[in-house]
């Protein structure tokens, strides 16, 4: 797409740039991983304070969901919807839109999805993927109310998406509690979804007991690539970029500001929704009450830890999930309680968010290599 | 219809829309408050959350329930000082940090009642007590009024005079007028001389103060003892509140005393073979309609850059 650098000087020029982005690349990724291990080290000191031991913990933790095939399959199988949740704010968040509608669109994403698969009669491979067409409209849908709210009349983002959140999960509860229940069962859930819109267990792939795992991990893993490039290859990702770092350029330089956000809570409420076929189609196989549990709100968390970028949330997402899956285990097996988990996941979100430490770094790095302040600095 | 209306009607309704209304008016008096230092509280939920566990836990291993409640209100000024240095000291972006500091107050009350109790649920199986309840000699015996009023919770008291508190606060005191140019033009009000850090320091530790009074109140008077998240999105409720009234202490007063209506009507309403869950949306309808009906009409007035838009 770019033309060879002819000049000196051109050469020169880019060779600096690619230098600046692997540093900040690598600076990235370190305070990353100083970020995980500084959360860490609070959770030790906790479990020290509150008289627990926490290198036992930590044992049964951080060793737990390997030691048996089917601890595995559960940790794929969580890392799988909450990296879709991750996904699906990250989206919105490269724009700036601080959307924490996740929770209505995996929700809407679970109806839609169960309504088909139970009630449409399907051939068998529409029965896979019509279910999770409806979701993911489902989910675009709900994605896209606050989002022409916050771009067309400018209402708070926040405030909307809290609000349609609590809206769509007591209507939840009532089509769970209510039309959707099974007739003659005595346990609260709708009936089972037909078996051809049931997505592959892993277990029959690979042969050995995988739980719940299902190819919805793949379909995860494609998402995450296809929105990669979505961001970073495409018209539509220039502009919700730009429109991300600075909205006022971005409409100086012709982008439509509006549309671009417009799009951003329509494509996160889509994947949102894929969150939701997978709990439904993969996971469950019916509608459950409270499904999706506390996993819309640490997609946030997922999102925040990945700094938005799609690849980097699978990594995120595996790397919380494995956190979760652990903090279970070692309840089981010690008198830790599993909350432990929540408490890290909170250091690490603020510790992300405490932006002026990595530019500090990054600043300073850049200042000793370059021995020449940087003009007009951004901030 | 009139099945309804006997309902509303009924000192006993009118009651419980005052004890219900009572944490989201004093979570919407903190937002508001910290709104206008110009640092949104999203963390509201969370202070009530921790207020409410250190209040319930401290009473309960004390034996003085005037000592918990002071501890659950410090825990929650402590959060409150703790976002305001995350923003202005280290550059945190305040939604996210509220986001933070709410998993914060998730995860660590749910570890220490775990821990301390060995219980998963909550604190009812400590002795706590509750706030005393407050009667007014002389109102008990006007009619309707004194039924409503008499035996209310101290907090609900207090809830209720921090409107007027609130308004007196803003407009009628130097730091109300400093509190309001520091969140309006930060930089304008520095060039005069503000302490523009102190002010938001200090607008910060009273917004937690008053949503640990509202977490206070879940745990020492509304029920007596600790839950689980046990603040139920309350906190959020009461933020969409602030939007709601305006930013302004009547309107966020009105807003909040209006979630507390709606909520106690679904509880009514529920008696009345309507599905619960359906009623209890209502009151989240109407916000998002507000929300929308009053963005439009400041796009209209173009204020579209105005506070509503700017997060």
């Amino acid at each position: 797409m770019t033309t060879a650098p002819t000049t000196r000087v051109e050469r020169e020029d880019r060779r600096e740039y690619r230098a600046t982005r692997r540093r900040d690349l690598a600076v990235d990724l370190s305070m990353t991983l100083a970020t995980i291990l500084a959360a860490l080290a609070i959770g030790f000191l906790v479990m020290l304070l509150t008289g627990n031991d926490p290198v036992q913990a930590y044992e049964a933790m951080l060793t737990g969901p390997l030691d048996r095939s089917f601890r595995v399959g559960r940790w794929l199988e969580d890392a799988t919807t909450l990296t879709l949740l991750g996904l699906s704010v990250a989206i919105p968040f490269r724009a700036r839109q601080i959307s924490l509608g996740a929770e209505s669109q995996v929700y809407a994403g679970a109806l839609a999805a169960a309504t088909v698969a139970i009630f449409l009669p399907l051939p068998p491979v529409a029965a896979v993927v019509v279910p999770m067409v409806a979701a993911a409209t489902a989910g675009a849908g709900m994605g896209f109310v606050p989002g022409a709210m916050k771009a067309r009349l400018g209402a708070n983002e926040i405030v909307a998406t809290l609000m349609l959140n609590a809206i769509v999960v007591r209507v939840y509860d009532y089509l769970v509690n209510g039309p959707l229940k099974e007739p003659g069962s005595s346990a609260v859930h709708s009936k089972s979804i037909q078996q051809d819109s049931v997505l592959t267990p892993l277990t029959e792939w690979f042969g050995i007991p995988l739980g719940r795992a299902n190819v919805g991990l793949f379909l995860m893993l494609l998402t995450a690539v296809a929105l990669w490039l979505l961001i970073t290859r495409t018209p539509l990702g220039y502009r919700i970029r730009m429109t991300g770092s600075n909205p006022d350029f971005a409409e100086y330089g012709g982008i439509r500001v509006p549309r671009a956000i417009e799009w951003s809570f329509v494509i996160g409420g889509a994947v949102a929704g894929l969150a939701g076929a997978h709990l439904v189609q993969g996971v469950y196989g019916r509608l459950e009450p409270g499904l999706a549990g506390s996993l819309a709100f640490e997609g946030i968390v997922v999102a925040l830890l990945a700094r938005n970028n799609p690849l980097v949330v699978v990594v995120a997402g595996l790397f919380y999930s494995y956190l979760r899956a652990g903090g279970d285990i070692m309840e089981q097996q010690t008198d830790v309680g599993t909350e432990i988990v929540v408490v890290i996941q909170a250091v690490i979100v603020l510790l992300v968010t405490a932006q002026a430490l990595p530019d500090l770094l990054k600043r300073r790095i850049a200042r000793r290599q370059r021995r020449q302040p940087i003009q007009g600095d951004a901030r | 219809m009139s099945a309804v209306l006997d309902v509303v009607l009924s000192s006993a309704f009118l009651a419980a829309v005052l004890r219900i209304a009572t944490p989201y008016l004093l979570a919407a008096f903190g937002g508001l408050v910290a709104e206008r230092a110009g640092i949104s509280n999203i963390a509201l939920e969370g202070q009530m959350l921790a207020a409410a566990c250190m209040g319930a836990l401290v009473a309960g291993y004390s034996g003085s329930v005037a000592l918990g409640a002071l501890c659950g209100v410090a825990l929650a000024v402590l959060l409150g000082l703790l976002l305001a240095a995350l923003r202005l000291e280290l550059g945190a972006d305040a939604i996210i940090a509220g986001i933070g500091l709410n998993l914060l107050a998730s995860g660590g009350t749910a570890y220490a009642v775990y821990t301390l109790l060995d219980d998963k649920g909550g604190t009812s199986g400590l002795k706590s007590g509750s706030l005393p309840t407050v009667t007014l000699p002389g109102v008990e015996s006007i009619p309707l009024v004194g039924d409503v009023l008499s035996g209310q919770n101290m907090i609900t008291w207090l809830a209720f005079l921090a409107a007027p508190l609130v308004a007196w606060l803003f407009y009628r005191t130097r730091f109300g007028f400093h509190l309001r140019a520091v969140g309006e033009t930060p930089d304008a009000a520095e060039s005069v001389g503000i302490p523009v850090r102190r002010v938001q320091y200090t607008g910060l530790a009273l917004s937690g103060a008053l949503a640990g009074a509202a977490g206070v109140f879940l745990s020492m008077g509304y029920v007596s003892f600790f839950v689980r998240d046990m603040t139920a999105g309350r906190g959020f409720i009461a933020l969409a509140a602030v939007f709601l009234g305006g930013l302004r202490p009547w309107g966020v007063f009105l807003a909040a005393l209006g979630f507390g209506a709606a909520e106690a009507l679904a509880v009514q309403l529920g008696t009345l073979d309507v599905p619960p869950q359906l009623v209890s949306t209502i009151p989240y309808a109407m916000t998002l309609v507000a929300l929308a009906l009053y963005a439009w009409r400041r796009k209209r007035r173009g204020l579209a850059g105005g506070v509503a838009a700017s997060l």
